[in-house]
């Protein structure tokens, strides 16, 4: 495999280095705390709005919820922004674990699927209730069952990786 | 005050919460009283709760008298397998006392299968949390013990059930020793955290006025999600926990994120059993939640902010307090 030396290139810059090994609390761990919150924020308004459309809560007028997209589009933006960060402090770590791919790829079928339903589901203002349930069963099915892969995914990169830096990877080729 | 004083302030309210709870149960089927049947079904949910930090701060205490010559650590190990199988039983009443408040609340002529079961739930952790009482008694009471030496007596009974206590020094070795335990184990804890999150936040949100046409009494239709991601989140933490209790022992964070867990019960209580859930549901779309829900609702969401915070912190806080000396 060509090293791919980048990887050490951005390790060095002082930001990469300063998320990894500063002892400040708020540098890597706070980054990894704002990534949970997002978490939280998309898929758990996204779990009720999926649940409410799979006919869990049927009184519940659908159409309110519209506003809970919000939310979800605030996580994503936290999550797009702290991701990157997380990516710069470890770029070796998350980019020779081929689960990474995995997981970025179950995000980005979660998030056209959010936004087919954001679209589709709720974006006409003249459909009834019944009509927006009956489009939106199938998204709201794959919309929870990519965010409950791209949620495994993440953990287990905590537990799987094979190189720490890129330092770990010249010492593996020596 | 250390870990020994905590487990001996905490240590007694599931142990006398069980035996009053199912008193109250059981004399409720007298005459069918519904508020007797609801106080005991609350005081086991109470005693769930309770019971976590009891059994949290008992490792700690054990880990601290570890370490002293004159304490036998047969009857540590003893007292601590009858904790660990008490446990479980205490937080399965506890859950099984949550769904049946709920369902009769719900409807309150349905069939009720379910109070048998607690009943069972009930009884089984009554004798268990006896034994564990006991055996806790007998590590520092000798006055207490069966024999004047510090030595584990089982009579036919406690034979018995000790076939079943897990052993919490082969678990450990499980949990720490395999990624394929701890991985999926953190994997179910998030996919709990979310569910909580999502149909807590969504129900704080509305009643803090933020999502107002959506009428309440349909939004408790999700109170069983949001009750299923706490119990696969109680069962994932605790396993956690006793897969490697040193790490968290000696976390400050650790500690706060109890503290926030026990504040939000005492929120739960502030908003179900004073009369005000009982308004709230009532709203209908449009309409305005009364100040004091609108209060116990932000403090809800503050504090299971704090629980991610603080349970995120867990890691590099993780020595933070001195380890349990004696």
């Amino acid at each position: 495999m060509a090293v791919p030396e980048f990887f050490g290139t951005i390790e060095r810059s002082g930001l990469s280095t300063w998320i990894r090994e500063s002892p400040s609390l708020f540098a890597f761990y706070f980054i990894l705390l704002l990534h949970t919150v997002g978490l939280s924020l998309v898929v758990g308004a996204n779990v009720v709005v999926d649940l409410r459309i799979l006919g869990v809560a049927s009184a519940l007028p659908l159409k309110p919820l519209k506003q809970l997209f919000g939310i979800m589009w605030a996580g994503l933006g936290i999550n797009g922004a702290t991701g990157i960060l997380l990516l710069i402090a470890y770029p070796t770590k998350s980019l020779t674990n081929p689960l990474f791919y995995v997981k970025l790829l179950l995000i980005a079928f979660a998030v056209v699927t959010l936004q087919r339903i954001d679209a589709r589901v709720f974006g006409d203002g003249s459909l009834s209730e019944a009509s927006m349930v009956a489009r939106g069963k199938m998204m709201a099915m794959w919309s929870l069952l990519l965010w409950i892969g791209a949620i495994a995914a993440g953990r287990l990169l905590a537990e799987t990786f094979r190189y720490l830096t890129y330092a770990d990877i010249l010492k593996g080729k020596a | 005050m250390n870990y020994a004083h905590l487990h001996l302030l905490l240590n007694h309210f599931p142990i006398i919460g069980t035996i009053i709870g199912l008193s109250l149960l059981l004399l409720s089927f007298v005459g069918d009283n519904r508020d007797l049947r609801r106080s005991g079904l609350i005081i086991f949910a109470a005693g769930a709760l309770l019971a976590i930090p009891a059994f949290l701060s008992g490792f700690g205490a054990r880990i601290m008298l570890s370490r002293d010559p004159g304490v036998s650590s047969a009857l540590l190990e003893r007292h601590e397998a009858a904790a660990m199988l008490s446990l479980w039983f205490m937080e399965t009443t506890g859950g099984l006392a949550l769904v049946a408040l709920w369902r009769s609340h719900r409807t309150p002529r349905r069939a009720r299968w379910h109070l048998p079961v607690v009943v069972l739930f009930a009884l089984l952790t009554v004798g268990l949390m006896g034994r564990t009482g006991e055996t806790g008694g007998d590590i520092r009471h000798p006055e207490m013990r069966a024999s004047q030496e510090a030595i584990v007596v089982e009579g036919t009974l406690g034979s018995v059930v000790h076939a079943f206590e897990p052993t919490p020094e082969k678990f450990s070795q499980a949990v720490v020793g395999s990624l394929w335990l701890w991985g999926p184990l953190m994997f179910l804890h998030f996919v709990g955290l979310v569910l909580i999150v999502g149909t807590v936040g969504v129900f704080d949100l509305r009643i803090m006025g933020f999502i107002k046409q959506l009428p309440l009494s349909p939004l408790h239709r999700f109170i069983p999600w949001a009750m299923a991601g706490l119990g696969v989140n109680v069962v994932t933490g605790l396993l956690a926990f006793i897969g490697s209790p040193d790490r968290y022992v000696t976390s400050s964070a650790f500690w706060l994120k109890m503290l926030s867990l026990l504040l939000l019960g005492l929120n739960a209580v502030a908003f179900y059993l004073t009369g005000i859930s009982e308004r709230v549901e009532q709203l209908e779309s449009g309409e305005d939640a009364p100040m004091r829900a609108k209060l116990i609702a932000g403090s809800a969401l503050l504090l299971w902010l704090a629980v991610i915070v603080f349970g995120r912190y867990i890691a590099p806080l993780s020595d933070t307090l001195p380890p349990p000396a004696y």
